[in-house]
């Protein structure tokens, strides 16, 4: 086994990672930048976001409103430093996209379309009819391959970071197609492999979202911050929870109840009149809420409530969001020009992840992270939609610039160390590849994981099945030691990876579990029933959670405040 | 992971679906085998390969991940057409489904195949903004939002449509010229190359033209337009190719009678 | 699935790090009904091959004189050729109505500063002159006109 040698290695092909790709390739012609992802960069999920992407672009906006609205959003558990440099950068990176070709939407005068979002006091999101993850990651990935020194590594599975002397020099990475690994070597790494909603049953996230970013600096002695903020995203389809998004709500749209009644203007959920437009976090709880006080729709997924476009008028529908009307028809048989879309909240974001200072700097020199997969953060314990796609591009491109420079002051390490960790995790994993001798398997497994984390972590939580889940997810990831595996190929094994996956996810799973269990406050997206109020005198601070053989370890990390004071949170 | 809707739940009726295996340390050639699988009414196809691979035979590989019909992971031929699986419902079909991997392609595993061929096609009609002198001294000006390119909803209408590729090949399984010419660009790729030179923001109708017309050549296309009919997105491939080879020959013929545009940018 | 495709077909630029069995076409490429329409479309060609040596015959006895000009205008009258050319009529509507259903897609946006007619009218064009053509040339053959 030899040593490829790069400058920097990006792990994970989303909108962050090429975008962190492009800024260190573009100002450093003569490095070299390996780019490894596990599927082909344009099958990263980025490609599934719909509504847009934030940033003050009308005279009627400016930083500080957009800093503020954030701030709100994040129920004041967000960094305002991180956030300021966030909604500065902003409009640059969205500029910079459009020229790089993605087809945004436009006014009567040739200027890029804004469009409403929830908790965004103007209008802000840039926005390409509704597909702008789409045009994003494929403005993206056809933007860099002008750049002969990205050099990629498609279908390659890191499984271990390599550490030198406490520095972050690497990667093991397990080439799918041959089942040889490789060493990826560099003086830093970036790790932008989003988040890991596959641990819920119901998510809008795709099969390859499995925290695997997340895992890897954890286990690496890296702390996990704010994992037990999780997104629902109120407006999901029932069953598969693909994804309706916000923008339905931005142009009008109403969720109304078995009633026919607009429940967010009939009842007071706390939004106010931005009623539909109000942050996810509220919007979730309300049709949670609707839901148990019987107002709620009955069907073979479950119970759900209406989004009703039908007032929106097929012109408008067929110009402004021609995708929803597609996957409305495809997957649940529904019109929306006629008919109201069934929906209910199903986990979309993690707020929490890799703990990275305002450079996308981990505490573990050479290892940085940006994007879903990290927590800086701007998002504190509830995002604003259209928010994280900037965020993609504002810290993919911050912590490229810094891991570049990390590494042009940095030294190679030792080449014999690095190549002993890989042949060690190479082994590692080739005992795993067809273990017949197992007692478990990998779909049971999988679903016994969601069932806990559907149980427990919830939009509304209760302690008591916090504490029993953060036991129940302890046990699966002692089975997830003794799985048997069938495929002992060594070509294209996909259940070799995703054997590799599920010990990520129950890895994320158990931070997430322990973190949830011990906030005995209800803030964000954090609801708990037995605590239902945000308590700022005891619990304004980050969770980090540190890998421990024995359970997640907790630690607390201050909030960085700034100009706003945390208030009360009304619309 | 199955589809859903809101109606009435329906029992599973059993279908048999036959799937293509091959493992290159294994076989010689690819075999087919068969799965007896319970499938549910609102199931697509990728409901049922998940359910193989989960339930009754963990050796199977194929590759799906956003189930959402814009990834454009999942394409594979089911009876014998090109079909995107997580789009296409299990009950338009019979008992007996047969599975197999994207036509025109090698096949690297079961129903995995190989990539990189696309991949090279892509890059090489340089599907990216090309501006013909880089204003390298305005990188400063390009971060401002008052200098996003202008762009009228009618300049936008022009290539909008071939922007929309999710890249899943069903137009390559589908064109009959792919399977007998290895060096025509094909559907998407030419799609891809026409979709930049379509666009008011973009200069290098030129270079791009000239690959067209050079080996990779989109006059190897004879219109059969099987490759818009399999489309998943309605990119209409087919209008791009043909609307690429007039570009093609009106840029051709301004070549000789003007002086060629100085291409100052680098790539 | 039974046909190879072209053993090249698709292939990647470097030989793939593993082995890959070579491309394959479905079994019955060539009987889903598009794809026949297809292939009769392009097997017309043949057709009109044939019309042309038809043309080269009749031009030949127009060279040779009055005599050899009505006898071969005699033969025509034997019922395969007005079978022959009545396919060859039937095949001529067919490529028509195929192409003239593709063609206004293939039109670019603009030409500099004209912009093609919207795709129903230049359909409805084509049609108009395809028609006008038929209807002057055979009132010129007939010897009603010029």
């Amino acid at each position: 086994m030899e040593i490829t040698r790069h400058d920097i290695v990006i792990v994970g092909g989303g909108g962050a990672g090429l975008r962190a790709a492009i800024e260190a390739a573009e100002n450093n012609p003569t490095a070299s930048i390996a780019l490894v992802s596990k599927v082909y960069p344009m099958r990263s999920h980025t490609v599934s976001a719909e509504g847009g992407a934030a940033a003050v672009a009308r005279e009627d906006d400016n930083l500080e409103l957009h800093g503020f609205d954030t701030v709100k959003g994040s129920d004041f558990l967000g960094d305002q430093d991180a956030i300021q440099y966030f909604v500065q950068e902003a409009p640059k990176e969205l500029a910079l996209l459009e020229n790089w070709g993605c087809p945004f939407s436009r006014n009567e005068d040739g200027s890029v379309a804004t469009r409403a979002f929830g908790g965004m006091t103007t209008k802000r999101t840039w926005y390409a009819t509704d597909k702008i993850g789409f045009h994003m990651l494929h403005a993206l990935f056809q933007q860099s391959m002008r750049y002969k020194n990205i050099v990629r590594y498609d279908e390659f599975f890191v499984s271990k970071l390599l550490v030198d002397g406490g520095i972050c020099r690497g990667v093991a990475a397990l080439d799918i197609r041959t089942g040889e690994y490789e060493a990826i070597v560099g003086r830093a790494v970036i790790l932008t492999t989003g988040g890991g909603g596959k641990i819920f049953p119901f998510t809008t996230n795709g099969t390859i979202k499995t925290g695997d970013g997340m895992a890897l600096a954890y286990r690496a002695g890296v702390p996990l911050k704010d994992m037990e903020f999780v997104q629902y995203h109120p407006t999901g389809l029932p069953g598969t929870g693909i994804l309706i998004t916000e923008a339905t709500r931005g142009e009008g749209g109403y969720l109304r109840n078995s009633k026919g009644e607009r429940f967010l203007v009939d009842y007071d959920y706390g939004v106010g009149n931005k009623a539909e437009l109000g942050p996810r976090d509220m919007i979730s709880r309300a049709i949670v809420q609707e839901i148990e006080a019987g107002r709620g729709l009955s069907g073979p997924y479950g119970d759900y409530v209406h989004l009703d476009l039908t007032h929106l008028g097929a012109d408008t529908i067929n110009a402004k969001l021609p995708f929803v009307r597609e996957l409305a028809k495809t997957y649940v048989g529904v019109d929306p020009v006629t008919d109201p879309i069934p929906i209910r909240p199903v986990v979309h974001y993690m707020m929490g992840g890799v703990d990275t200072d305002i450079h996308g700097a981990t505490e573990m020199p050479g290892l940085y992270a940006a994007g879903e997969t990290a927590c800086v953060s701007i998002n504190g314990a509830n995002r604003l939609g259209s928010n994280s796609l900037t965020e993609c591009l504002v810290f993919g491109a911050a912590a490229a610039r810094h891991a570049m420079e990390f590494s042009q002051g940095s030294s190679n390490g030792s080449d014999a160390a690095l190549l002993a960790q890989v042949e060690e995790e190479a082994g590692r994993v080739e005992n795993l590849r067809g273990r017949k001798k197992g007692g478990e398997k990998i779909s049971e497994i999988r679903r016994e994981l969601n069932a806990v984390m559907e149980s427990g972590y919830g939009v509304y939580r209760q302690q008591d099945t916090m504490q029993s889940g953060v036991g129940a997810v302890a046990q699966l990831r002692g089975r997830v030691a003794d799985l048997r595996l069938e495929d002992d190929s060594k070509v294209f094994n996909t259940e070799l990876i995703t054997a590799l996956e599920l010990a990520n996810m129950v890895e994320v799973a158990e931070a997430l579990a322990v973190s949830a269990a011990h906030r005995k406050e209800s803030r964000g997206a954090h609801t708990c029933r037995d605590f239902t109020t945000r308590d700022d005198e005891n619990y304004l601070y980050h969770t980090m959670a540190y890998h421990d053989p024995a359970g997640p370890r907790l630690g607390k990390k201050d909030v960085v405040l700034g100009k706003w004071e945390p208030e009360e949170r009304k619309y | 992971m199955s589809s859903t809707n809101t109606g009435e739940a329906i029992a599973p009726t059993q279908k048999t679906i036959i799937i293509t295996r091959f493992d290159p340390d294994k076989d010689e050639v690819p075999r087919k085998q068969e799965y007896s699988v319970p499938c549910e009414d609102n199931w697509k196809v990728l409901d049922a390969v998940n359910f193989i691979k989960d339930e009754l035979d963990a050796t199977v590989s194929h590759r799906w991940s956003c189930r959402m019909a814009v990834c454009g992971s999942c394409g594979m031929m089911v009876n014998g057409e090109p079909k995107l699986t997580c789009k296409t419902s299990l009950k338009e079909y019979g008992d007996r489904v047969d599975i197999e991997p994207l036509a025109n392609f090698p096949i690297v595993r079961d129903l995995v195949v190989e990539l990189d061929g696309f991949m090279h096609k892509f890059e090489a009609v340089k599907p990216w903004i090309k501006r013909a002198k880089e204003k390298a001294e305005d990188k400063a000006a390009l971060h401002d939002t008052k200098l996003t390119f202008s762009q009228s909803a009618e300049e936008l209408g022009n290539f909008k449509q071939f922007s929309m590729c999710i890249n899943c090949m069903l137009c390559y399984s589908a064109c009959p010229v792919v399977a007998n010419e290895p060096d025509f660009l094909g559907p998407a790729a030419i799609a891809l190359g026409h979709r930049y030179n379509m666009d008011s923001r973009d200069e290098g109708n030129a270079e791009r033209n000239e690959i067209f017309r050079g080996e990779g050549t989109v006059f190897s296309c004879s219109f059969a337009n099987e490759c818009s009919e399999v489309c998943p997105k309605n990119v209409d491939p087919a209008a791009a190719v043909n609307q690429a080879k007039f570009e093609a020959v009106i840029d051709w013929a301004k070549g000789l009678v003007l002086p060629s545009p100085s291409s100052g940018g680098s790539n | 699935m039974a046909g190879p495709a072209h053993p090249h077909s698709m292939a990647p630029p470097k030989p793939g790090r593993t082995r890959a069995a070579p491309p394959q076409m479905p079994a019955s490429w060539w009987n889903t009904s598009r794809m026949r329409t297809y292939l009769l479309f392009d097997a017309t060609g043949i057709i009109y091959l044939l019309v042309g040596f038809v043309a080269i015959r009749m031009i030949r006895a127009l060279a040779e004189g009055a005599g050899a000009w009505q006898a071969a205008m005699q033969s025509l009258e034997n019922p395969i050729y007005i079978g022959f050319h009545l396919l060859s009529l039937i095949s001529v509507i067919f490529v028509a109505v195929r192409f003239f259903r593709l063609f206004p897609k293939a039109q670019p946006p603009s030409i500099g500063p004209l912009k093609p007619p919207p795709g129903p009218v230049i359909h409805a064009a084509l049609y108009a002159v395809w028609i006008g053509v038929t209807v002057v040339m055979s009132l010129a053959l007939a010897g009603v006109i010029f």
